[in-house]
């Protein structure tokens, strides 16, 4: 906190990014590039949409900066942004997701991308139970986010999280008895 | 799956870090944003460009899904106003975008950060794919380089002297080895993706049944290129992707030109034995354009329209597009115009329209373009046709040329809205030709029906040797159009003709009565061209025929004109006019040709069969790939560019594609 201005460094270098000033933003995106490219990497689950994702989203930010009103943290704000990224993203590449391919036997997984091609599965499944649960469960597991917050950032209800955020984890566990009895 | 299972999953994606390569490129891409953005929004009264083009694109989804709306809803944050400030955008007069100064950005320059190569997680990223990546990254590197040698040897010779030459290659020499090197590089790859349009072959029918048959011509070749880089890969094409009249229109033929611009084509009407099918025999209907000599070579007008999305970082994309526009304004006169418009996650002018005179400031901007982003190609388009209406030539040649790898992502991403944007521009004198690069996203089908509705030529560019034929030893003909909506309608006499089939042009066909409706549209003609039409036929008094005759009801035929199997009617417009004109000419049964046509006519049978073998050789009986080998070889004939050899080659690769395809 600057004691003359009453600012965090966040802040500051928001307003002057907001003035325009380029290096203020250029400093501002290599700050926030990782929280970005993390939740579009939970959120998509494959690392090259994350990637792509995150460009979106860094090219968005540029051109919405000027109206953050600093209503909310920065970071709620930017989750609801690279959520809009994201769903554009899956949207224009009308790539289907596979729910049908069978999960990874998770014994067998410990290398990092061997986590993230059995999360992107994962993922694959929860999408496939329906709208909105994807994203309430990579909030609330994921970002570890309480339901109100995951709420706000959604604009649904509460108790709409927590439902969803319920059904994901019932639903996956009997997916997940449904493998072993395969096996 | 228990929570604190699923907790561990999510976490190894912070265990991650991003890519280094990824992280620099989104943050160019934000400054460029940025930088946009703040010339757009800061400066209100400086009405450039229409930058805030994402936004536009935003708006103009939301709008169209309403359902979608609730995401903003109940956001009192950001996300509202840019959705407000987008409809003002919108909503502005469009007059009063266009006017006003254009701007020119440089994007960022991507492709002169470190090698990617040296990137450890996109080592491990890319280990599932690091073999097949390996392969195809040195492949493409190889034909790369291996077109590089052979033409900078043809154009060195050429231009000896020229300073330009070698700033031509510095870029793409420097970058060759680098791809070779590492391998493991992330450079985009997609495969299985390319879209290509199923179309049944056209079916066998009765001259006394349906006498008439009417189609557009078509110059595009994009095919046989896609064909070649398959079949050189080891790999037989996906049958819908062999369109049998774009493999023979691929070659071009020695026929007899006309000399006069007024009459602008003549047709070449040969009549052979068919090589697959005994007592059946081949009609060869070839039209050769009017050739424009140099000197009278219209005023162009380009705007070259490039796809640079993260998808063309790859070195078969956007390397070859600068180097094939490179070659293409060694082509251009010093007082043409060329322009360039980018498109990625936002639509901009890199270059506004510049004199070929000032040919360095044009390799700059090439020079300066990378690979980044998503592709919004509609907005592209726009943007490329308001700047080619700006610096408009009247009695010229103004055109955009679209060099993409296939999708149009975001943007107008309804093809037909697409297609109908490109057909009303059409009418402002604007055309639009398309250049397909890289492989494994190809949207063959919207490239194909862009260039129909934009009066110009699809084609498919694999290696430099491939854009050298196209934009170099073609330009005149890819450039000029001397006549367009050339329609063919033949009609076959029932008393010599029993029954006939069209060879190839299923996507063009017309109705019978399409074919005095100047108002429809059809394929054009540009200088110099060869179009070749084969139909097979079986004569009258042949038992070749594949269908029974009637039991019933007597087939009355009048016995006129024995000595004629048909005619051939050919409507076209010039191309500054909007009435078309009629070309006839009966085809004898007993034609005699030259010699030169002959060999040209079997040639391009060879290439018909070829085609209709790698389509599943429905029509074609025993007849094999060797027996395609043996008529192509025996009329070669000049082959000044060696075409016809590389068409031999490369039946022998699909005969070895074909026996490791089929073990059964």
């Amino acid at each position: 906190m600057d004691i003359a201005t009453g600012m965090t460094a966040e802040e500051g270098l928001i307003r002057r990014a907001q003035a325009g000033d380029r290096v203020a933003f250029s400093e501002l995106v290599a700050g926030q590039y990782d929280l970005i490219y993390r939740f579009a990497l939970k959120f998509s689950g494959r690392i090259e949409d994350a990637e792509d994702i995150a460009q979106q989203a860094c090219i968005k930010l540029a051109q919405s900066i000027g109206r953050f009103r600093f209503e909310s943290a920065l970071s709620t704000w930017l989750y609801t942004l690279v959520l809009s990224c994201a769903r554009d993203w899956e949207k224009s590449q009308s790539k289907h997701r596979f729910p049908d391919s069978p999960l990874d036997d998770p014994h067998t997984v410990d290398t990092a991308d061997e986590k993230i091609v059995y999360l992107g599965q994962v993922l694959d499944r929860i999408d496939a139970m329906g709208d909105g649960f994807r994203e309430a469960i990579v909030l609330v597991v994921g970002e570890g986010m309480s339901h109100a917050e995951a709420a706000t950032i959604l604009a649904v209800k509460e108790s709409t999280v927590s439902w969803r955020v319920h059904e994901v984890r019932r639903r996956l566990g009997e997916l997940a008895a449904e493998d072993t009895d395969e096996r | 799956m228990n929570d604190s299972e699923l907790k561990r999953l999510f976490d190894s994606a912070d265990e991650k870090p991003p890519g280094d390569l990824a992280r620099s490129r989104a943050q160019n891409a934000a400054l460029d944003a940025f930088d946009t953005a703040r010339l757009s929004v800061g400066d209100q009264g400086n009405h450039d460009e229409p930058r805030l083009t994402p936004e536009i694109t935003e708006a103009r989804r939301k709008m169209m899904v309403p359902t979608q709306r609730w995401i903003y809803s109940g956001m009192a944050s950001a996300a509202v106003v840019i959705l407000g400030v987008a409809l003002w955008v919108v909503q502005r007069p469009v007059a009063e975008r266009d006017a006003g100064p254009l701007e020119i950005t440089l994007p960022p320059q991507i492709l002169s950060s470190p090698p990617p190569g040296n990137d450890n997680e996109q080592h491990a990223l890319m280990d599932a794919k690091a073999e097949d990546a390996a392969r195809s990254a040195a492949r493409a590197a190889a034909e790369s380089r291996q077109a590089e040698e052979i033409f900078a040897t043809v154009k060195t010779a050429k231009r000896a002297g020229e300073d330009y030459t070698s700033a031509m290659f510095t870029p793409s020499l420097a970058a060759a080895p680098q791809a070779y090197d590492q391998p493991t590089a992330p450079y985009y790859e997609v495969s299985g993706r390319d879209e290509f349009e199923h179309v049944a072959p056209n079916a066998v029918r009765l001259a006394q049944e349906e006498p008439v048959s009417t189609f557009s011509v078509d110059v595009d070749t994009a095919s046989y290129s896609f064909v070649r880089r398959q079949l050189n890969r080891g790999v037989l094409p996906q049958k819908d992707a062999v369109r049998l009249e774009e493999m023979v229109n691929y070659f071009p033929y020695d026929y007899t030109a006309p000399s006069d611009a007024d009459e602008p084509f003549k047709a070449n009407i040969a009549v052979m034995e068919s090589p697959w099918h005994p007592g059946n025999k081949l009609v060869h209907i070839g039209i050769k354009g009017y050739d424009i000599a140099p000197a009278e070579q219209p005023r162009s007008n380009l705007v070259l329209l490039l796809d640079v999305s993260g998808s063309m970082n790859s070195p078969d994309k956007l390397p070859l597009v600068k180097q094939s526009m490179n070659l293409l304004l060694g082509e251009l006169r010093p007082e043409d115009t060329v322009a360039i418009v980018v498109y990625a996650g936002a639509a901009g002018t890199v270059l506004e329209p510049t004199k070929v005179s000032d040919k360095a400031k044009i390799l700059s901007a090439l020079d300066g373009l990378s690979a980044g982003g998503s592709t919004a190609g509609g907005e592209g388009i726009r943007a490329a046709y308001r700047l080619a209406k700006s610096s408009f030539v009247k009695d010229g040649v103004n055109r955009v040329i679209l060099a993409t790898d296939g999708d149009f992502n975001v943007g107008i991403t309804d093809s037909e809205e697409l297609k109908g944007f490109v057909e009303r521009e059409r009418e402002s004198g604007v055309f639009l030709s398309v250049l397909g690069f890289g492989e494994g996203n190809l949207n063959d089908r919207l490239m194909q029906a862009l260039a129909q509705n934009g009066n110009g030529i699809a084609a498919y560019i694999d290696t430099l040797a491939e854009a050298q034929k196209v934009l170099v030893d073609e330009a005149t003909s890819s450039l000029f159009p001397i006549a367009k909506d050339v329609k063919i309608q033949v009609e076959f006499n029932p008393a010599t003709v029993r029954e006939y089939r069209l060879l190839g042009y299923e996507t063009r066909m017309l109705n019978r009565e399409d074919f005095n409706n100047d108002a429809v549209d059809a394929g054009d003609i540009g200088a110099g061209h060869t179009v070749t039409a084969i139909y097979e036929i079986t004569p009258a008094a042949a038992k070749s025929g594949l269908i029974d005759p009637k039991r019933y009801g007597r087939e009355a035929t009048s016995e006129q004109n024995l000595h004629e199997y048909g005619f051939v009617k050919i409507r076209y417009k010039l191309p500054r006019e909007d009435a078309s004109r009629l070309i006839s000419q009966p085809i004898d049964v007993d034609t005699s040709s030259s010699g030169v046509l002959m060999r040209e006519a079997r040639f391009a049978a060879a290439v018909a069969g070829f085609a209709q073998l790698l389509k599943g050789g429905q029509y074609t009986g025993s007849w094999t790939m060797d027996d395609a080998i043996a008529l192509a070889q025996a009329n070669r004939g000049e082959d000044a560019y060696g075409y016809r050899a590389q068409f031999i080659q490369l039946i022998r690769r699909a005969k070895m594609a074909e026996s490791m395809a089929s073990p059964r």
